[in-house]
């Protein structure tokens, strides 16, 4: 299990990584925390000919808070950090419940929030965490920046829009409205694993009412999905409804860690118990 | 609890003590010496390029343009090994038992996916895995077989052309009158039993570092496996090398489990290599490597049955195993070891007349099973003590209760069991009793109940087993294998230095042996703990061992070490009669010191040894003439061996929504003699209930229809971690002392024979209200989810 030859670069500025990625007609790699990538590169199920260390570029690891309360995160902001970030728990405390989540400590000291966005796991939190709070993900390329809404990022398991040559450079997350209640659950056998499935929710009030829910899915389609059935039916008849409408959100495939018809399952009870926190935590 | 009277209590007590791991520093710090580790000048590196087919005939090999490759120095096919290395295979005297010869590298024709089919040689690890790609293999392929009860019909495609069927070996049992039996039941109970084909994973993998040297025509191979003497004797006829130039050393082992009790192709490619080359080679297995490769566990299919009269009482059982035991019958176990050890064990520890069984081991395509913690006693268990559950939910009786009632008494031991083996006494009622007072059986049955009218899942389990530990000759503990597991060197001796040093055939893997060990001799001389080097793992040290597996490191190693201590204990006392002036019975040896019992006359060992050794003149010539020296090798055979008894319970609570099983409580009543260090013991059986939980719960190796391997990461053969093992209480009972020297019992495997059948009873009784018996294991939330949803459908 070791890595066919390769070319490295450390590159030490945004240009230089993606001058460097241009330059190798897109053969080359990103690598990050490397988390994801250095072990498909000893399995040899990645082979690329150059790698391109983005580690050394300055600037790319910050929790930035703005005025609509909102945060930018840099694409080098490693899992701990926003773990254990102060801005996050107080603005995002989905997103801080979410992290704890993600794979084992040794892994979250290393791990990067670009990679995991990069990498796009179906199951895996951040990229649901985008997709729930409409993140904006902040492309750099050739020809300069562009942002990319997090519900247009994911394309298929493991593929995004990105070009070859683009770098994630920082993940926006806009505010959320002042009284939103929030729940998140997945379910792995093992704690740290990838999630066989997982359901988060946002619930916003006003007044008394609900005026705004979003409900993300991971590990229950090919891409993070938003669940949009259910958060109708949570609108028109509430959480028992919603919970079943998850189902037909859900397009799950089989596995060796469950069937499509477990997987259907567990959209339904983890809605189920998402939506009643967020509603109980929206009341507080 | 009384001493044996041979056990001399004037002296400090260090059996039983809580010493601490005197090799947890090492191993801890990083500083112990792995297989991995070994650097040599000049070193090569082994990558194999193993098969993608399950079943095939290889057409054609081409590896020139491997050989070719820059950094690469050889490679190597099936037709150079069979050069370089006689063939072998796995004999044994049982009746209807077909072995098979493994060749080291697939000839002609590939049987498992994984299988070994050329070696390239390179200056590093890397280039050898790039010149992997590089070899060129055709095959065509064969119909692949991955059921066994497709690969036992006589029509079968057959494995190995030259064997009769895929039938490996075959065996019946029956006692009594099972037909009768059933006839008079007020109930019976039974159905299809799976348990599920796991493997014992280590977080060191498997490794080997082979040198030859020229000059000496001596080969050194230093390797992972936990039977360095069987290892060493094999390649000596492999080789045609003399003992004394095969030395066959395991150094630091990061965990057996039964996994490294095997002889395999690695260790014997590697050795062939440097012998062919005349340089060091390395070969350390990656993940993927030893999840495909690595002796795999269980995998049985047991019909079985159980026929109960109206008070409990067993009337009898009937099962039909059938073992899926891979391509070829492992050396030196053979392929009965696990299958048939499912049926001799299957009676438990309960009283049983009437008994008929029959086992099948079945040749498929897939990696061999070998020997894991527990070897066939987990699915006898996992049946025996599912059965009786299911019979007492028939006739309505507690399972606690249906248990007392059919554990062999005190009064009735020895106990013949059904299928012929003999427990000596054992506390079999004594650790029923202690678990369902330790765990409050009666309390939590109340909770139970209030928690089921609130609609939740919860189950209690129990399971009682007895195994046989510290087999001696009377029993092989594969039946009619060529090999004697039932003797255990030690030699213990104390040089001119005064230092002791005890050396044993046994390897250790991390179970403690250099403390526990040490915790005997030095018990046994009259010296601290700390003053005895422990020899283990190297074939150089004893002229015969065979190692570390079937629990019988603590009742051999514990027991040859006593004896060989004795002696020595003996002739220091005959020296310091002679130097102290004092008749041999008035000296006591302790905390490293002869003193004449009474007086302030003493001296240490060290400078006794001295005196002995090098001081002219003060101990006579004709002492000396008699005495020799300060040392002795004894060999110690327990010939029956002993009982080791254990219930296991536990609390489970299953979550309606998820089907996760949680373990809320857990505990272990065990009977393993007298405890050497309880640390160790106790570690040993919260080891084994992790293992056992993850069997339970999580651990399957899986096959497509292929034979394709699809769980060879550890992302997909799911083992539990830290966080999924539940504290888990342990309690020893130290009941009536067995015979063996010493009073040992062994404990290692206690913990996965227990905790399967204990936790399948829990969850079958959490599911209870829906009819739901677990038949099949790992009760992985799926199975749970796919249970319960057709039982909803009824
Ligand atoms: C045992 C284990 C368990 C895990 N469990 C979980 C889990 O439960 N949940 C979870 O979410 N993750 C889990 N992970 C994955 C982990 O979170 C990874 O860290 C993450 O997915 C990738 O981040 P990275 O920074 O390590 O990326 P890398 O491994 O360095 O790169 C991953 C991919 O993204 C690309 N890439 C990286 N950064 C950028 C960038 N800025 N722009 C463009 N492309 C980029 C790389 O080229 C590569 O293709 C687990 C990993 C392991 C080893």
């Amino acid at each position: 299990m070791k890595p066919a030859p390769f070319d490295y670069v450390r590159a030490s500025s945004v240009e230089e990584a993606v001058a460097a990625l241009a330059a190798s007609n897109g053969d080359a790699k990103v690598l990050a925390g490397g988390q994801s990538l250095v072990p498909m590169l000893n399995f040899r199920v990645v082979d690329a000919p150059l790698f391109v260390d983005i580690n050394g570029i300055e600037g790319l690891d910050l929790i930035e808070e703005k005025e609509d309360g909102g945060l930018r995160i840099g694409a080098l902001t490693r899992h701990f950090a926003l773990e254990t970030s102060v801005s996050v728990r107080d603005r995002f405390p989905v997103l801080h419940e979410a992290m704890k989540h993600v794979a084992h400590l040794a892994i979250r000291n290393r791990g990067t929030i670009g990679g995991s966005l990069s990498h796009a796991d179906p199951a895996a939190e951040l990229p649901m965490m985008a997709v729930l709070l409409d993140a904006k993900i902040v492309a750099a390329g050739p020809d300069g920046e562009r942002e990319i809404p997090a519900g247009d990022f994911f394309t298929a398991p493991l593929t995004t829009v990105l070009a070859p040559d683009e770098i994630v450079v920082a993940v926006d997350l806009p505010g959320l409205p002042a009284v939103t209640g929030w729940g998140f659950e997945e379910f792995a056998q093992r704690r740290g694993d990838f999630a066989v499935a997982g359901v988060a929710a946002l619930v916003t009030r006003e007044g008394g009412t609900v005026t705004n829910t979003r409900i993300a899915l991971m590990g229950l389609h090919d891409t993070p999905v938003r669940a949009r059935s259910a958060e109708a039916a949570f609108g028109e008849s509430g959480i028992e409804a919603a919970a079943v409408a998850a189902r037909q959100d859900a397009d799950p495939m089989n596995d060796l860690h469950g069937s499509a018809d477990y997987r259907r399952h567990l959209a339904e009870a983890l809605t189920r118990r998402v939506l009643t926190a967020a509603l109980e935590r929206a009341a507080q | 609890m009384s001493p044996p009277d041979d056990i001399d209590l004037t002296r400090p007590q260090f059996i039983g003590a809580k010493v601490m791991r005197r090799e947890d520093p090492r191993l801890l710090a990083g500083e112990g010496n792995y297989v991995a580790d070994i650097k040599r000048h000049g070193m090569l590196h082994i990558a194999f390029r193993r098969s993608d087919h399950a079943h095939a005939l290889i057409t054609n090999v081409d590896v020139s343009a491997a050989q070719a490759m820059e950094g690469v120095v050889a490679v190597y096919t099936g037709a150079d090994i069979t050069r370089l290395a006689n063939p072998y295979q796995a004999t044994s005297r049982m009746k209807n038992y077909q072995a098979t010869f493994i060749p080291p590298l697939a000839v002609d024709k590939v049987r498992y996916v994984g299988e070994a089919v050329v070696a390239v040689v390179a200056i590093s690890r890397y280039v050898a895995e790039d010149a992997l790609a590089l070899v060129e293999l055709e095959y065509e392929s064969l119909a692949v077989l991955v059921d066994p009860e497709e690969a036992l019909k006589p029509d079968a495609p057959k494995l190995h052309d030259d064997l009769e069927s895929n039938i490996l070996a075959a065996r019946e049992f029956a006692r009594g009158e099972v037909a009768e039996a059933f006839a008079d039941a007020a109930a019976t109970a039974g159905g299809r039993f799976h348990f599920t084909r796991t493997t014992p994973v280590t977080i060191e993998a498997r490794a080997s570092v082979a040198e030859y040297d020229k000059g000496t025509r001596t080969l050194t191979l230093h390797c992972t496996t936990q039977i360095p003497g069987i290892v060493r004797d094999k390649l000596s006829e492999i080789f045609d090398l003399p003992g004394p130039r095969i030395r066959v050393i395991a150094p630091d082992v990061g965990g057996g489990f039964g996994g490294k009790t095997s002889l395999y192709s690695e260790e014997i490619v590697a050795c062939a290599i440097a012998r062919d080359l005349g340089k060091p080679v390395k070969w350390v297995s990656d993940r993927m490597e030893d999840l495909m490769t690595t002796g795999n566990a269980f995998d049985e299919i047991v019909d079985a049955e159980i026929a109960v009269a109206e008070d409990g009482r067993i009337l009898g059982v009937k099962a039909d195993v059938i073992g899926d035991v891979g391509a070829y019958s492992i050396y030196p176990w053979t392929a009965t070891i696990e299958p048939v050890q499912v049926v001799s064990f299957l009676p438990g520890p309960y009283r049983i007349a009437n008994y008929a069984a029959r086992v099948r081991a079945v040749a498929t395509n897939k990696t061999l099973t070998g020997a894991y913690r527990g070897v066939g006693r987990p699915i006898s268990v996992f049946v025996m003590d599912r059965l009786l559950d299911m019979a007492a939910r028939k006739i309505g009786m507690d399972p606690a209760e249906i248990r007392r009632r059919n554990l062999v008494n005190d009064d009735e031991f020895p106990y013949k069991a059904a299928s012929g083996l003999v427990w000596d006494k054992s506390a079999f009622q004594a650790c029923l009793r202690e678990a369902a007072d330790g765990i409050g059986y009666d309390e939590l049955r109340r909770e139970q109940a209030a928690a089921r009218a609130d609609g939740r899942w919860v189950g209690i389990g129990v399971a009682c087993y007895a195994e046989l530990t510290g087999v001696g000759s009377r029993i092989a503990v594969a039946p009619g294998m060529p090999i004697n597991t039932g003797t255990e060197t030690c030699n213990v001796a104390i040089d001119s230095t005064g230092a002791v040093t005890a050396s044993f055939g046994l390897a250790s893997q991390g179970q403690g042996m250099e403390t526990t060990l040490a915790q005997v001799v030095a018990e046994e001389l009259g010296v601290k703990v700390e003053d005895v080097d422990i020899v283990l793992g190297d074939t150089a040290s004893v002229s015969h061992g065979t190692g570390t597996y079937a629990s019988r490191g603590a009742v051999f190693g514990g027991g040859a070490g006593i004896l060989a201590a004795k002696a020595v204990h003996e002739k220091i006392v005959r020296v310091a009669g002679h130097l102290l002036e004092a008749a041999v019975e008035d000296i006591e040896t302790g905390n490293g010191d002869v003193r004449v019992k009474g007086t302030d006359k003493s001296m240490t060992i060290r400078d006794l040894a001295r005196a002995l050794y090098s001081d002219m003149g003060r101990v006579p010539k004709d002492m000396r003439d008699e005495i020799d020296n300060l040392e002795a090798t004894k060999v110690y055979d327990p010939f029956f061996g002993t009982t080791t008894s254990a219930s296991h319970m536990c609390l489970i609570e299953v979550d309606p929504e998820t089907y996760k099983v949680e373990i809320k409580r857990y505990i272990v009543v065990e009977d393993c003699g007298r405890v050497i260090n309880p640390l160790i013991a106790d570690g040993q059986a919260h080891g084994g209930v992790a293992q056992g939980i993850g069997v339970a719960l999580m651990e399957e190796v899986i096959h497509d229809k292929t034979g394709q391997v699809l769980t060879a990461s550890l992302v997909d053969y799911v083992v539990p971690s830290a966080v999924e093992i539940p504290s888990i209480d342990v309690v020893h009972v130290e009941a009536e002392l067995p015979g063996t020297v010493g009073g040992f019992r062994g404990l290692g495997e206690g913990g996965t024979i227990g905790a399967p059948a204990c936790i399948a009873n829990a969850i079958s009784d959490a599911l209870s209200p829906l009819g739901i018996e677990i038949m099949e294991i790992p009760a992985t939330p799926e199975r749970l989810f796919r249970l319960v949803e057709a039982a909803k459908a009824d």
